[in-house]
């Protein structure tokens, strides 16, 4: 079903309810392979909820319902000179609210944070079809318990995310992207805390291999002209770069993981993960993905294989062409996960099975 | 109290660390909101999680309601005791467990105080962000409770953008780990809903921080302008031009008065003052404190000071850090509110303040982040003066409420707590507090940590709400 309105939303969630029917909520659909596979009698597709719901320019906020396509609404926000500082990949496709749902990012994190750093308010159904609200619509609140953050990386387990609020910022007017090629694994952090140590600020960087060991390292600066090239200055007297375009490769290969570390442990994750054909890494915050095709994988040897990485760093599964354990093994705040499933979906009718230990 | 309670909890945590003599007891009756009191029934002043475990699993089989103290600055009531209860003062738990800068951040126990932190890693060029004008006394668990803020939140966030995860212990003395120094873990935000939560979850025994390297450089300046419209347009005029202040603050004229008589800064007596920060790389600051102050004298400033040297920059801070309490030389007793409102909304907004206050026929000095709409008007009066608080909290109340009907919150960074439970049903439908209170009974089925703050009437958790649709 794809309701083309919040109400009409609502009024199916409530009905699926009452009918004790199973929901899989779909945004753009592009994440739609991570966790294990739900368990659904219907799916709701949230690509009717399409509206712009208030945009305020000279207060920085925008709230919108959750079928907006990122490319939409930063195309709205452009009109203004302003733009939400997140960059998942296909945002032709990602909507607002898989972008919470999934938590999903890109190399903007570096200087903005993930989702959960820019929502302000959130309203969803809830599973029994009730409508609720918490955060606001002004960038600063702290009334009431924060359920904007409670709704990042849920995963449509705890409700249909309707609208959401996002505090927005200024486009940059000056931007410099620079690439440090054939970087080895153990010279990747050093850059970080070289970039750091000269008080640099990177809105984004991304470390991306290219061969075992050798990696491109790419920053991106951002702000005003003045600030922009005294940095390239600075990060060119500190480094073997040269001017580049920002990487635009959307993730790829039938298996892909989500894999996170502290940011000096790149050579474990590499070490880690001695399948994966690709790899990236956000290196200031420790975080990345890795991919491999299907035709160098079997799914007993890649079991196995994750197994083993799960040892020394976290990974996630994203995407896999045979079942894997999405999640690894739970920690003891498992309890309090599943006690916030069972008050907020007791009839556990929200893509039961998807979420971590089997919520 | 039953002697073997009593008993017990002295050995949980030491007979020294019981505190039982009423004289004793006072200290801890309210924190920041001194207008709110009650007397726990016992203090103690736990030293580890264990010893906090302990503790929880004996008011719980004592059925004690349990409420967490950091240095009692919060200005909500979100520490005020519950008649009776079992007050943990988390004081003596002020250790730095782990320093990794280069994975930038730092692990610490609650007591540990907001501005110690920046101080240990200052010496290595780092500091951690969240900054409120208490910072030199409040604590980190403090802060994690009430998702504190501070003027240079505007540009880094708040507590919770800055909080990586936190050890916490549940009602029934179970010790959970959420969050930590690698990112997304997977699960829900829990490390999120905690942070901000008011005691209400449990009682956080560690906190993993983000730290952040400090920026090459700070600039700062100080505008006068005629009145708080002019002041206000100049905040919308740098925001809009795309500059992103580390801090910009607004006092009025009473407030101005007020930071000058306590502190001894020369500010002119003029109707506002902007206080602003822009730091980062130098060329950068350059250009934006340079365009920031042409667009200040555009809309109006009278005059622009800039600090000569650091020393002069910190006095500058010195007299807007300490404005709330500098209103005590003005005025015998004052209420700080805390509410926010769309940014381009200040200049109408401070109108209809000064309506609303000159009907009551009191006095408001306002001080504020001004480049996120986040109002402290602080209401002066006379408790001598009969009738006179009770008009001091009317209008107090007032002023929310128009912060409400400009499409803003009752508080942006002083919390609900005791105070502000009243206004909850004018900002959040039945519905949005009852799914709330969901998240609390997930954490704290038995209502155990920090009843009757934040909602204004008790929320059970039984089967029956469990099942309701």
């Amino acid at each position: 079903m794809r309701p083309a309105s919040i109400e009409e939303a609502q009024q199916a969630v409530a009905q699926l309810a009452g009918a004790r029917k199973r929901l899989l909520i779909v945004g753009g659909g592009t994440q739609l392979g991570l966790g294990g596979p739900a368990q659904f009698d219907e799916r709701l597709e949230t690509a009717g909820l399409n509206r712009i719901v208030e945009y305020a320019p000279s207060d920085q906020v925008v709230t919108v319902e959750a079928g907006v396509t990122l490319a939409a609404l930063q195309k709205e926000l452009a009109g203004n000179g302003q733009r939400l500082s997140l960059d998942p990949p296909l945002p032709e496709r990602a909507t607002l609210g898989g972008i919470i749902a999934a938590n999903s990012f890109g190399p903007l994190r570096t200087r903005f944070g993930s989702v959960r750093d820019l929502i302000i308010g959130v309203s969803i159904v809830r599973a029994d079809g009730a409508r609720a609200k918490g955060g606001g619509k002004v960038v600063k609140t702290v009334a009431g318990f924060d359920l904007p953050k409670l709704m990042c990386g849920s995963l449509g387990t705890l409700g249909l995310i309707v609208t959401a609020t996002f505090r927005v910022h200024p486009i940059p007017v000056a931007r410099a992207t620079l690439i440090a090629h054939g970087v080895r694994t153990a010279d990747v952090f050093p850059l970080v805390r070289a970039i750091r140590t000269a008080q640099l600020e990177p809105a984004a960087m991304l470390a991306t291999r290219r061969t075992h060991g050798s990696w491109d390292v790419t920053v991106r600066f951002e702000g005003f002209e003045a600030g922009v090239t005294q940095q390239r200055e600075k990060l060119r007297a500190l480094a073997p770069v040269e001017p580049a375009e920002w990487p635009q490769e959307a993730p790829s290969g039938a298996l892909r993981l989500k894999v996170a570390a502290l940011p000096t442990e790149l050579e474990k994750v590499e070490a880690a993960l001695p399948f994966a054909q690709s790899l990236s890494w956000l290196p200031t915050l420790g975080i990345g993905f890795a991919g491999a095709g299907a035709g160098a994988l079997n799914a007993a040897d890649t079991a196995g294989a994750l197994e083993a990485a799960r040892r020394s760093i976290q990974v996630v599964v994203e995407s896999a062409p045979f079942p894997l354990d999405p999640w690894g093994p739970p920690t003891a705040a498992l309890r309090l996960h599943k006690s916030v499933k069972a008050r907020f979906d007791p009839d556990n009718l929200l893509a039961p099975g998807r979420f971590v230990g089997g919520i | 109290m039953d002697p073997e309670i009593i008993a017990r909890f002295a050995a949980a945590v030491g007979e020294k660390n019981c505190i039982r003599e009423p004289e004793q007891l006072r200290t801890y009756e309210s924190d920041g909101l001194a207008s709110f009191r009650a007397t726990p029934g016992i203090v103690v002043l736990p030293a580890s999680t264990e010893e906090v475990s302990a503790c929880v699993k004996i008011a719980r089989e004592a059925g004690m309601p349990i409420v967490a103290r950091g240095a009692g600055t919060g200005l909500s009531g979100g520490a005020l005791p519950v008649a009776g209860c079992l007050l943990m003062g988390m004081a003596r738990m002020r250790r730095v467990l782990q320093v990794d800068l280069d994975n930038a951040f730092m692990r610490v126990q609650p007591g540990v105080i907001n501005l110690d932190v920046s101080k240990q890693i200052g010496p290595q060029g780092w500091y951690y962000a969240p900054d409120p004008s208490s910072q030199s006394v409040c604590t980190i668990g403090g802060n994690v409770a009430e998702n504190s803020g501070g003027a240079h939140c505007l540009k880094y966030g708040f507590t919770v953008n800055h909080v990586l995860g936190v050890r916490i212990v549940l009602g029934d003395g179970a010790v959970i780990d959420l969050g930590g120094p690698v990112p997304d873990q997977p699960g829900y935000d829990l490390t999120g809903v905690v942070v901000g939560s008011e005691g209400m979850l449990g009682i956080v025994t560690e906190v993993v921080l983000r730290v952040l390297r400090k920026p090459e450089a700070t600039r700062t300046f100080f505008a006068t302008f005629p009145s708080t419209t002019e002041a206000g347009q100049a905040v919308s005029a740098i925001i809009s031009s795309g500059i992103v202040p580390a801090a910009i603050e607004m006092m009025d004229r009473l407030a101005i008065v007020a930071a000058k008589a306590a502190t001894g800064v020369d500010w002119p007596d003029v109707g506002a003052a902007l206080l602003m920060d822009v730091d980062g790389p130098l060329a950068e600051c350059e250009h934006t404190s340079a365009s920031a102050i042409e667009l200040a004298r555009q809309c109006g400033s009278l005059e622009v000071r800039v600090p000569r040297d650091a020393a002069e920059r910190e006095l500058m801070w010195k007299g807007r850090k300490s404005a709330f309490a500098a209103v005590g030389r003005i005025a015998r007793n004052y209420i700080v509110q805390d509410g926010v409102i769309p940014r381009s909304a200040i200049a109408r907004v401070l109108e209809e303040i000064a309506q609303l206050t000159s009907r009551a026929g009191l006095r408001v000095a306002n001080v504020f982040h001004a480049g996120d709409g986040n109002l402290h008007p602080l209401v002066l009066f006379d408790a001598r003066v009969p009738g006179e608080e009770k008009l001091a909290e009317e209008l107090a109340g007032q002023i929310l409420r128009t912060c409400l009907r400009y499409g803003g919150s009752i508080t942006g960074e002083h919390g609900v707590g005791a105070d502000k439970a009243q206004y909850m049903p004018e900002m959040f439908s039945e519905n949005d507090l009852e799914t709330m209170g969901r998240l609390r009974c997930a954490f704290d089925p038995e209502a155990r940590f920090n009843p009757g703050k934040m909602f204004p009437t008790p929320r059970l958790c039984g089967d029956k709400e469990l099942s309701r649709t």
